[in-house]
């Protein structure tokens, strides 16, 4: 299979999730209030979409690396796996127990696939830092962390932007904003990060 | 485990991301190597070997 480049990989890989939060944030929630099945069904499943191409991005990233990419992509993976069962089988216990009510529960299951991909970002940056490779931080061939962490912040702000304006809801709006925040101090640090390595290389 | 490939590239002129292009690597998968910090699977010390016409016992060191 093609070997895809970090930056193809990285620019893929933000547009799709961009689209995601997009759909997630204005789209999904229609699906409540749809007229019929059918709609309920387009609203409630689009944002599948970027979901599934994202996957198939990371399993042609995979199938198009060499033996030490595939191990800490299997690293990153195991980690992903267990931080994900682990928080699968508290939420399943405490749902049985109705500590949650239905609604809870399934925002929990929302949050799966996000976690997911955290742990495995995380678990995967951690491998290849034992490796000296640098994934996930300015070292790699992909794009700039700082610069990821901007764009998605930029994400955020528009979400943020639509709701307030247009739907009006305080609560997604306040939620976007935090994570536009959050996501502009990341991108702070990566980037001083970055201006000190090279100062301290020149 | 220790290795010569940082020497034998050099000899050569070529750059890391060079011989990653000759071996299907990624450039930080060769410097990895390099640096000792991951030891290749036996079917890339053989690419390895052949490419630079030596025995793997010459360039990689237990």
């Amino acid at each position: 299979m093609t070997r895809l480049s970090p930056r193809t990989y990285d620019r893929r890989v933000l547009i799709a999730m961009s689209i995601y939060v997009v759909l997630m944030i204005c789209v999904w929630p229609l699906a409540r209030n749809a007229a019929n099945i059918p709609l309920k069904l387009v609203y409630a499943l689009t944002p599948v979409v970027p979901l599934l191409y994202t996957v198939w991005l990371m399993a042609r990233r995979i199938l198009g690396s060499d033996e030490l990419e595939q191990r800490t992509h299997l690293i990153g993976i195991g980690v992903g796996a267990a931080v994900t069962s682990v928080f699968s089988i508290v939420t399943g216990f405490l749902a049985a127990a109705k500590v949650f009510d239905l609604e809870t529960t399934s925002i929990f299951l929302i949050w799966i696939f996000p976690l997911l991909m955290l742990s495995y970002g995380i678990g995967r940056a951690l491998a290849a830092r034992r490796y000296g490779l640098g994934a996930c931080d300015d070292d790699s061939d992909g794009m700039p962390s700082y610069i990821r962490f901007m764009y998605a912040s930029g994400i955020f702000c528009v979400v943020a932007a639509i709701a307030y304006f247009y739907s009006g809801d305080e609560r997604i709006t306040s939620f976007a904003l935090g994570m536009a925040s959050s996501l502009v101090t990341g991108a702070v640090f990566f980037g001083v990060r970055r201006w000190l390595r090279r100062r301290k290389a020149q | 485990m220790n290795n010569h490939l940082r020497e034998l590239r050099e000899q050569r002129g070529w750059s890391q991301g060079d011989l990653a292009e000759r071996l299907d690597v990624s450039r930080q998968t060769v410097n990895a190597i390099e640096t000792s910090k991951y030891d290749p699977s036996l079917p890339l010390a053989f690419r390895i070997a052949k490419l630079f016409r030596q025995q793997i016992e010459q360039i990689f060191e237990p």
